[in-house]
């Protein structure tokens, strides 16, 4: 890993927004369920977008790029988790005052200003992943700040929005989003551009975090919050990524991602003076005359077409590397794969792959007009869909020119590099929500919901006072069920090392058994441990009611029953053992063996 | 014409104008909470006027509350606005050509992305710029008739349109699409369909249920179906042309004396009452038939708009415990036509516990005093029936005409036609006998009630 020094030279930049769903029971601006319980699909509207002329009238360049995908979107509509409003078939509802509460909460945390007066905004969404085309956007705060190992990192703003849906399936150029989860408060919190080290960024990431789920903003589970950075270099410009599948490879991501900006830059100043331009489309289809294998034949037997386009001034620049195993047509081909093709073909790869011998491609070459440094490329497929593909293939081909392209990049979490999403939005994709009203903040307010909050030291202080465990505080503290520990603990009166334990320790090999302890109702766990509290079950006892995941307190006591879980004590203890030392001596481990999730086994021993 | 400063307080206008800041200025705010720059933006209509509402320069808009100590200073004046490109009568006369009649509504809703309200375009090209394709179904022409709310139209605006649908058949047109608010789109269609006579051609009404400047906006398909029916039907028909589910794809035509908004908010609010859609049409253009219709033929006759309307003519609702005094007032108004939105099978409360409920004496009165009176029901759905309960059989004997099964607002509107255009004996004798598909003889099963 290269030095903070080496990130300095390179002008390194970047900033994070994160985006994380809130604990509210429902919605931003509906009833429905905001909860991560499992739902039922009821059925599925289908419907087109269009690229609309947005703010000033300008069409925003992403929202063109869409637009010329021609995309049909699905959506899925769940039973318990979506209605009217999320399918944009009724206007919104009122602002979730919880939601709200929650997100000026995380002001706070942040020691962020709040704006007098809240305004909902759309911000226009061009992936079909809201039904309206946009989505509800606020902005809750602004100037916060935060410290990372002793380090001011700014925060100049925290948005309250709607959670975006999930793509469910996808086939060729057909997506399936499911709308359960759209409409979800979430606050995104944006970083000022300070971060100067890969791994910087990874800690801020994990601070921001900590602080929120130590605070009581966040919702429980996996996927409840995301990363997005923005990364920039000297002589580039900002690319944002998205889709950080953890926090653990961040550091590594963003690492690639310098390294690709660099050769990115590298390219753009060899090829300076140099006319890089894409020629005109010709169909190739008749150069292949006796091809014998490969995706040509094929495409040409399922009478598709083969076009192809001369790049003038790109010869041998296409296979540059600018990743492990990626190279700039790999660029080109992400771009040209968006029409719904599977890549290019281009010079500078090995052609007989293809099938492609020399006096093909001397006759390609003769077609196109390429000479000399020139590159080309080709795409196979349906006529009007190679067209469209080489048409985006040629665009990125003529930004080498630019180095770092201004992009939205998606994380590949199999390589740990980054790949082409989509443009990155410009700046005219906000408008005002007409449909809600302004929502005043007075100061009285904010100062009451700020009240309480902690600060990471606050809180190891307490665990410590708790636990007597440094290791396991910190374990505690980094895990994602710190919350339901101190609701435990305070709710139930249960032992807080029993609890530490049983969330930490006995989660995970339930976990590893293939058991999800994780998604436990708060409220049974809650019943669980009181059941342990009173003395109704044991410790051991603890794990394996967990294990039948009941569904309210009913069914807890119908787990103990069920399970022969209930607790030995006392008399009843007392006698149980004068029955073993009836049959001779007393063995303790005969007795645990039998009643091990029965008997506390410090009580047998004061009794033996 | 917007005030300047809309919204805005007193106080907060004084000081914008003595800075000479106007609303879409970039500005400058210092505040005790520091300086914000943005540029200016009007405020919402709701909320608290002494806020002074910016947009900042990552698109969002804050709301920062103004006190005497506020020093606002103007940076940089409103830029220009964008100006749709110019439509262009392309004019393939090789296509059949269809005229568009633009009335205004949610489809040609737009926010003012300055003020933030949704405002009517004054400009059909403005709309047609995100639908491109229809240029090249149609030679289109483009009569840019008015641009009002639908809440907002009344006889006079249905008289204009009905006009300017004959004037653009006889002068050239195979096919008329009309774009029109939802909200009363079907009051609108029922008065076309009885008001152009000897209609040969394909009139196609549709709107939008979510405003044009968004990308999910219903509009872009249901123009697109609207001409699809309009070029490629041989429907000689008044009908609405909208979604026929909550996707995007299939639309219905159904006939303009048949259909009503059902939903106050979906995609598919209007649905066919006590009938079948004409047709459907899908994403290719295809159409379906699905019912009895009246075809195009090679007649030569022009289209003749009969325009006359009654506007004293009133649509009741009676409801347990509605006061009959409602028919003495609109008797003293002198109005010619009531329409009772009676309950269940067409009923009236007629021998309520308290005797000055019913509605008997008021209504045998009304009819007395030559008041035409029209009994539907608030069911919407089946047919009224003057014969199955006594208190039905009391009311035909009061003067009440059952209207079989027409809906409420469509009897109301054919009253009203009748009225405007014939001689009160003849209207008694046509209130409840079919002349545009209002009525119809058989109850057919096959329709859905949702």
């Amino acid at each position: 890993m290269r030095d903070a020094e080496y990130y300095k030279s390179i002008g390194f930049r970047c900033g994070l927004e994160i985006h994380q769903r809130l604990d509210t029971k429902e919605k931003l601006f509906c009833s429905c369920t905001a909860g991560i319980a499992e739902d039922k699909a009821i059925g599925r509207v289908e419907r087109f977008q269009r690229a609309v002329a947005g703010e000033l009238g300008i069409v925003d360049p992403s929202t063109r790029f869409e637009g010329m995908r021609h995309r049909k979107f699905i959506y899925t509509i769940y039973k318990k988790s979506s209605c009217l409003v999320d399918m944009d078939e009724e206007p919104p509802h009122g602002l979730n005052k919880d939601a709200l509460e929650l997100g000026l909460r995380a002001c706070a945390v942040l020691k962020a200003a709040v704006p007098d007066e809240v305004e909902v905004m759309r911000k226009v969404v061009v992936d079909g992943s809201d039904p309206s085309a946009f989505q509800r956007s606020m902005m809750i705060g602004f100037d916060g700040k935060i410290e990372v190992d002793g380090k001011q990192i700014a925060v100049p703003s925290v948005f309250l929005e709607e959670e975006s849906s999930s793509i469910e399936e996808r086939t060729g150029n057909i997506v399936v989003y499911g709308l359960d989860r759209i409409g979800v408060p979430l606050v995104e919190i944006d970083t000022g551009p300070d971060i100067r080290s890969p791994q910087e960024a990874k800690n801020t990431a994990m601070k921001i975090g900590l602080l929120l789920r130590l605070n009581g903003c966040a919702q429980r589970g996996i996927g409840s919050i995301r990363q997005d950075v923005n990364i920039s270099v000297s002589g580039g410009r900002r690319v944002e990524i998205k889709g950080f599948q953890s926090l653990e490879t961040m550091d590594t991501v963003i690492e690639n991602e310098v390294e690709r900006q660099l050769r990115l830059i590298e390219i753009s100043n060899e090829i300076k003076g140099i006319d890089v331009k894409g020629g005109s489309i010709v169909d190739l289809s008749g150069e292949f005359d006796g091809i014998d294998s490969g995706m040509i034949k094929d495409v040409l037997g399922k009478k598709g077409s083969v076009m192809g386009v001369r790049i003038s001034g790109l010869g041998g620049l296409l296979g540059r590397e600018i990743n492990e195993g990626r190279r700039l047509g790999s660029e080109v081909s992400d771009y040209a794969k968006m029409a719904g093709v599977n890549g290019i073909i281009h010079s500078d790869e090995d052609l007989s792959r293809y099938g492609i011998d020399a006096a093909m491609q001397a006759s390609i070459k003769k077609r196109l007009g390429v000479t000399g440094k020139d590159a080309f490329i080709m795409v196979a497929g349906e006529e009007k869909t190679a067209r469209n593909a080489l048409a985006l293939a040629i665009g990125r081909a003529e930004m080498a020119k630019e180095g770092v392209v201004p992009e939205t990049r998606n994380v590949d979490s199999k390589k740990n590099i980054t790949r082409f999403m989509r443009p990155l939005p410009g700046g005219s994709r906000m408008y005002p929500e007409t449909d809600a009203v302004p929502v005043s903040i007075e100061d009285r307010y904010y100062t009451e919901v700020g009240k309480g909050i902690v600060s990471e030291d606050q809180v190891r202080e307490r665990l410590i006072a708790e636990l007597n465990n440094v290791q396991l505080v910190e374990q505690l503290i980094w895990s994602r069920e710190l919350q339901r520990y101190f609701r435990i603990t305070e709710h139930t009166g249960a032992d807080t090392r029993v609890v530490a334990d049983v969330l930490l320790e006995k989660f995970r090999e339930l976990s590893r058994q293939g058991i999800d302890p994780y998604s436990i109702d708060d409220d049974v766990l809650e019943d669980i441990f009181r059941r342990f509290a009173s003395g109704r079950i044991t410790k051991k006892a603890i794990k394996e009611v967990v294990r039948t995941m009941p569904k309210d307190a009913k069914d807890v006591d119908e787990a103990i029953r069920g399970g022969n879980l209930e607790r030995i004590s006392g008399e009843r203890l007392r006698k149980l053992i004068l029955e073993f030392a009836k049959n001779g001596e007393i063995s303790r481990s005969e007795i645990m063996s039998r009643y091990g999730f029965n008997i506390e086994g410090d009580e047998l021993n004061s009794i033996i | 014409m917007r005030l300047l400063y809309c919204m805005y307080s007193e106080r907060i206008s004084l000081i914008l104008s003595k800075a000479n800041v106007k609303e879409g200025d970039r500005i400058r705010l210092e505040t005790e909470r520091g300086a914000f720059e943005g540029i200016l933006m009007p405020r919402p209509d709701a909320g608290d006027s002494n806020v002074i509402v910016i947009k900042r320069d990552d698109g969002y808009n804050i709301g920062i509350a103004f006190s005497e100590k506020c020093i606002v200073k103007k940076l940089e004046s409103k830029k220009g606005e964008f100006s749709f490109p110019k439509y262009e009568a392309k004019g393939n006369r090789s296509l059949p050509r269809i005229s568009m009649i633009y009335t205004g509504g949610t489809i040609g809703s737009k926010v003012d992305y300055v003020t933030g309200g949704v405002y009517m375009l004054t400009k059909p090209e403005e709309l047609l710029y995100e639908v491109p394709e229809i240029y090249e179904m149609a030679d289109l022409r483009i009569r840019n008739l008015m641009s009002i709310a639908s809440e907002d139209m009344t006889y006079k605006e249905w008289a204009a349109i009905a006009e300017a649908v004959a004037d653009e058949l006889n002068n050239g047109s195979s096919g008329i699409v009309i774009t029109h608010g939802t909200d009363t789109m079907h009051y609108t269609s029922a008065a076309l369909s009885f008001m152009l006579k000897d209609l040969n051609a394909t009139v196609a009404i549709t709107g939008a249920q979510r405003s044009s400047d968004r990308g999910s906006s219903d509009a872009f398909v249901n123009l697109v179906r609207s001409f699809q029916v309009a070029v490629g039907s041989d429907i000689a028909e008044v009908g609405i042309c909208m979604h026929s589910s909550s996707s995007d794809g299939r639309n219905y035509f159904i006939r303009g004396t048949k259909a009503r908004k059902m939903h106050t908010s979906r995609r598919d609010a209007f649905r066919p009452v006590n009938s079948t859609p004409i047709c459907a049409v899908d994403e290719g253009g295809k159409l379906e038939y699905m019912s009895e219709y009246r075809h195009k033929d090679n007649r030569p006759k022009k289209v003749k708009a009969v325009t006359g309307f009654e506007p004293r003519v009133a649509l009741v609702k009676t409801h347990p415990n509605s006061d009959p005094g409602i028919i003495e007032y609109y008797m003293s108004k002198g109005y010619k036509g009531i329409i009772l939105e009676g309950t269940g099978l067409g009923h009236v409360p007629s021998s309520p516990s308290i005797k000055d409920l019913s509605w008997l004496q008021n209504v045998k009165r009304a009819v007395d005093a030559g008041i035409i009176v029209g009994v539907t029901s608030q069911c919407i759905y089946g047919r009224v029936n003057d014969k199955v309960y006594r208190n039905l059989r009391l009311l035909k004997e009061a003067g009440g005409i059952h209207c079989e099964d027409m809906m409420p607002e469509v009897a109301y509107v054919k009253l009203g036609f009748l009225l405007g255009n014939y001689k009160r004996d003849e209207v008694r004798e046509m209130l409840a006998v079919d002349i545009a598909g209002e009525i119809t003889d058989r109850s057919v099963a096959d329709f859905d009630l949702v």
